[in-house]
């Protein structure tokens, strides 16, 4: 049940940040839907966290494929596996979600919506012409101010989560107690 | 057994990346799932754009009846005045098709404007894009540049049945062939990679060194290349630099990116 629900909040997140505008001055993004999955892959079992990764990173490429002289930019299917690592390297940090603890968890939202940014624009440097990495102050502002956005909202969304969580009577997934991914799910 | 299940789960995902990937190989798939996936979520951005404008609209509305006895004078103004201009333009295209008839040019008709409304912002961060509410339904195709009366604002690149994605012209794949007003400069206009949603970036490339282009100078598309149509505004010099092997200007463009609501689709440019 909390599967759906996280499924549904990804895609209203998906669809509210296409109103939510570039923060200033950098024109950083608001992204809620990777803050979303990594709360995801710290509840879920690790078959059920493949499969939000696999919608994750399906949505992401699928509403970032630029088309230049009928020729994809970026191929679709790469977010697939950044938010697959990602999202096993936060479950790793799970028992210390299960003991209350959620600051770790934030701070690596944060991070990893970092790296998913600057693994787009390192991969978009490499398909574009001519090859150069450039890396100027309002580059690097994008790529840590969406980071930064992300870390400030991930405790508000934690909780959020965390209270659909309890109302639909989800038990965070314990690896420990031999839980199984059905119930996961 | 849990680990089995684990490397079962992991042996399906690793499948199913595999046959997303090779899937992406296929054009056809990839523009057919991206028109489904946006059809899918346009009648939220619908909603959700409607609701923002009523919003908007809320908010502004909280004017003064002297504010608004003023602002209907100014638009009255306006309006008679683009009357007029509209007047003397049609017999001026009427003239100019007369005379390229005369002289075995095909005949131009004034372009075929659909408007459209901004539903949706660019959601990533290194592409500049807007979705907009119409689509194939309205009879809109891929490569159809939009603008606004003040001048060029893009293309269109993915279209679905009933809105479509347009690349702004701050955007570094979207390339415009444009010609220097007064001079015999020829150029090509794009995004800076920089460029982002709130600093929208455009630059011309591969001028002559000789160029020597003084600020302010305005900027139109050429019409080469066959996707924009000719003389429209694209923007103002902002500074022009000598490079090693070409003349290079940023230019500031004639339309607000920044702040666009509502947008025209060149849906013909020919009759």
């Amino acid at each position: 049940m909390f599967f759906a629900v996280l499924l549904s909040a990804l895609f209203g997140s998906l669809v509210l940040q296409h109103f939510l505008g570039a923060v200033p001055p950098w024109g950083a993004r608001v992204f809620l839907m990777p803050v979303i999955f990594f709360y995801g892959a710290l509840s879920l079992s690790t078959n059920a966290m493949l499969v939000l990764a696999f919608v994750c990173g399906f949505f992401w490429d699928i509403l970032h494929v630029q088309w230049v002289d009928d020729a994809m930019e970026l191929g679709v299917g790469w977010s697939v596996i950044a938010y697959a690592v990602l999202g096993a390297l936060m479950s790793g940090l799970r028992p210390l979600f299960l003991r209350g603890r959620w600051e770790v968890h934030c701070l690596f939202s944060g991070v990893a919506t970092s790296v998913l940014v600057a693994l787009e624009y390192v991969m978009l440097s490499l398909r574009r012409e001519p090859l150069r990495f450039e890396f100027s102050p309002g580059i690097w502002g994008r790529i840590l101010g969406a980071g930064l956005v992300a870390l400030v909202l991930s405790p508000l969304v934690f909780v959020v989560l965390g209270y659909l969580a309890r109302l639909v009577g989800h038990r965070h997934y314990r690896p420990e107690r031999g839980e199984d991914a059905a119930r996961g799910l | 057994m849990r680990f089995r299940s684990k490397l079962i789960a992991a042996a399906l995902f690793v499948v199913a990346v595999g046959v997303l990937i090779l899937g992406a190989g296929n054009q056809a798939a990839v523009r057919g799932a991206q028109s489904s996936f946006l059809s899918l979520i346009t009648p939220f951005l619908k909603s959700g754009s409607a609701l923002e404008r009523k919003f908007t609209a809320f908010r502004e509305g909280l004017k003064t009846l002297e504010d608004l006895e003023s602002e209907c004078r100014t638009l009255r103004t306006v309006n008679k005045e683009l009357s007029a201009t509209n007047q003397v333009l049609r017999g001026l295209e009427s003239e100019n098709n007369r005379l390229r008839n005369a002289l075995g040019y095909r005949e131009r008709s004034i372009f075929k404007l659909l408007p459209a409304r901004i539903i949706g912002r660019d959601i990533s961060t290194w592409f500049n894009q807007v979705t907009i509410d119409r689509g194939s339904e309205d009879g809109l195709r891929r490569d159809m540049p939009v603008l606004t009366e003040d001048g060029l604002v893009g293309k269109t690149t993915a279209v679905s049945e009933h809105s479509a994605v347009v690349v702004l012209i701050s955007d570094e794949s979207c390339k415009v062939a444009a010609v220097v007003e007064n001079s015999r400069e020829q150029g090509i206009a794009r995004g800076e990679r920089a460029s982002s949603a709130t600093t929208p970036m455009t630059s011309l490339f591969f001028l002559s060194k000789q160029a020597g282009l003084k600020p302010g100078q305005r900027v139109l598309t050429s019409g080469v290349g066959g996707v924009f149509p000719a003389g429209v505004l694209l923007g103002a010099v902002q500074e022009f630099r000598v490079r090693e092997l070409d003349g290079f200007a940023s230019l500031v463009p004639a339309v607000d990116l920044t702040t666009l609501q509502d947008v025209f689709v060149v849906v013909s440019q020919q009759k």
